[in-house]
């Protein structure tokens, strides 16, 4: 079953090098974002008492959490640009089953979210001066449930989206509400008490826990947060599953 | 005994209150070409799309090679090639990837799957273009590599769906030399079209589709016997002409252009 969904991944990654440049976007712009936002969140960390924070321990992952949640348009693409170029058909009549074909859609996807929290934050902690105080496998723990969450929201959205226009409104909503409320673009502290009582229910906001609680170190907090992540994702696995029909059509073009 | 490239009993299909497939049954043995004919709107493609799993059907069963399309849809699949009517490719990949591909979906690693894509890229004439993206391609090149995709795990069932729509003479000629290639191996081969002189070049069995029946079926020359004997002694029957008999749709001897060859 693997060999299959590997092939379909391998598939999807050969589309995504022939044009590089979304990719790019998924990278570049969080590597844009920290330029500007960790002078901004400097002041705010040392005034919660980390006196030697500057600025990077909020602002890479907060970038990384905001524009991961870009993937959900991403994994929609890959269905969706099957529509638009006739192949979906002839890989639902393939010896592909529908879990090997969600499988590789979604290890592809994987894969990318990977390559996009590597360069992230390898280039946080060269360019920005992250220092993880914690500990870097608690941090690649959560970067790995945040992953697994928005891939499974990405399959989610597709499940029940009929267009590409559809999944992309979802995942650039979701993206800005999910990044806001989470505290990747403004710390926490400092959004209105109402979005300060709802935050906990975004999952954004237990990836920021738990990066911060890596990074700064402790790290008591990553447990908490990866079982959320978790929870979450397989929820939004459950929801794909039950809502996706891979012979409902599709219009891969607005 | 090889079991039937294709076992249809009974497949009923409605879509709301159209009746598109009405009790059809057919078979294909290993090594035959069945050109499934018929007038737009007959229910061949719905019937190909059940076949291939796309579609369930309402009532009936399909069997792919002794394999239940939908008890053992994995076992059936992986003894069936589908070119669907439009072209379906991955612009962006070479020609080489989009064959590889469909290699590695049918099962096929490493040394094999070079080997086959060689073999279909010769077979088709596009073992000079295995590099070039397939967005660069011609409209005859890229139905050929839509086709080669189809036969990457030498299926026991080949479906094409009007394969040949818009191409060149010399890619027609392919197509056929390679579609009786392949039932030369064993495949069997439903190939649904229009252009009626394909069935007659690959000397075919033939099944008409008509509002959701086959309404005739039988060797070619047989049909033409059968159909073709009522016309007048100057009119030399032609498959066209046996088509628009059995479906009712002839309109008049001197209208209908049905291509017989007239004294």
């Amino acid at each position: 079953m693997l060999a299959r969904s590997c092939a379909i991944a391998r598939n999807d990654l050969r589309v995504v090098r022939r044009d590089a440049f979304p990719f790019v976007l998924l990278v570049a712009v969080p590597l844009v974002g920290m330029v500007f936002m960790k002078p901004a969140f400097r002041p705010t960390l040392r005034a919660e008492g980390l006196v030697h924070a500057n600025g990077a321990e909020q602002a890479v992952p907060g970038m990384l959490v905001t524009c991961g949640f870009l993937l959900v348009s991403y994994v929609g693409y890959g269905f969706f640009r099957e529509h638009a170029w006739r192949t979906w058909e002839r890989l639902r009549a393939s010896p592909a089953t529908t879990t090997e074909i969600l499988l590789g859609k979604a290890l592809g996807s994987l894969a990318l979210a990977t390559a996009q929290f590597v360069l992230v934050f390898g280039l946080g902690s060269v360019a920005m001066g992250l220092h993880v105080h914690g500990s870097w496998g608690a941090v690649v723990l959560v970067g790995a449930a945040f992953a697994l969450f928005v891939v499974a929201a990405g399959l989610a959205v597709t499940a029940v989206c009929r267009t590409v226009m559809q999944a992309n409104t979802i995942a650039y909503l979701g993206t800005l509400l999910l990044a806001c409320l989470g505290g990747a673009l403004v710390p926490v502290t400092l959004l209105p008490g109402w979005a300060r009582a709802i935050a906990p229910a975004a999952p954004t906001w237990w990836a920021m826990r738990g990066y911060r609680s890596a990074i700064v170190g402790g790290g008591g907090r990553v447990p908490g947060a990866v079982a959320v992540l978790l929870g979450c994702a397989l929820a939004l696995a459950l929801v794909a599953v039950w809502r996706m029909r891979l012979e409902e059509p599709r219009q891969g073009f607005a | 005994m090889r079991p039937a490239a294709l076992a249809v009993r009974g497949v009923r299909k409605r879509h709301g209150d159209v009746t598109a497939l009405d009790g059809v049954e057919l078979e294909i043995a290993p090594g035959e070409v069945l050109a499934l004919l018929g007038p737009n709107g007959a229910g061949k493609t719905t019937l190909v799309s059940i076949v291939a799993g796309l579609l369930r059907a309402d009532a009936g069963r399909v069997r792919v090679a002794g394999h239940d399309i939908e008890r053992d849809a994995h076992g059936a699949r992986l003894r069936l090639g589908l070119a669907p009517q439009e072209l379906g490719v991955y612009p962006t990949l070479s020609v080489r990837e989009n064959l590889r591909f469909h290699g590695e979906l049918a099962g096929l690693r490493r040394a094999e799957l070079q080997r086959r894509v060689a073999e279909v890229a010769e077979a088709l004439a596009l073992a000079p273009l295995l590099g070039r993206p397939a967005r660069t391609l011609s409209g005859g090149e890229a139905r050929r590599l839509h086709t080669g995709m189809s036969v990457m795990g030498r299926p026991a069932l080949l479906l094409l769906d009007e394969p040949t729509a818009g191409a060149d003479v010399e890619m027609r000629a392919q197509l056929l030399a390679l579609v009786r290639k392949l039932a030369a191996d064993g495949a069997g081969v439903c190939y649904s079209t229009h252009y009626l002189h394909e069935v007659e070049q690959l000397g075919a069995s033939v099944a008409i589709l008509d509002a959701g029946r086959i309404v005739a079926r039988g060797a070619l020359a047989a049909l033409l016997a059968r159909y073709g004997r009522a016309r007048l002694e100057l009119v030399k029957p032609s498959l066209e002409s046996v088509v628009l008999d059995v479906t009712g749709r002839r309109c008049s001897p001197e209208r209908d252009g049905a291509g017989d060859a007239r004294a």
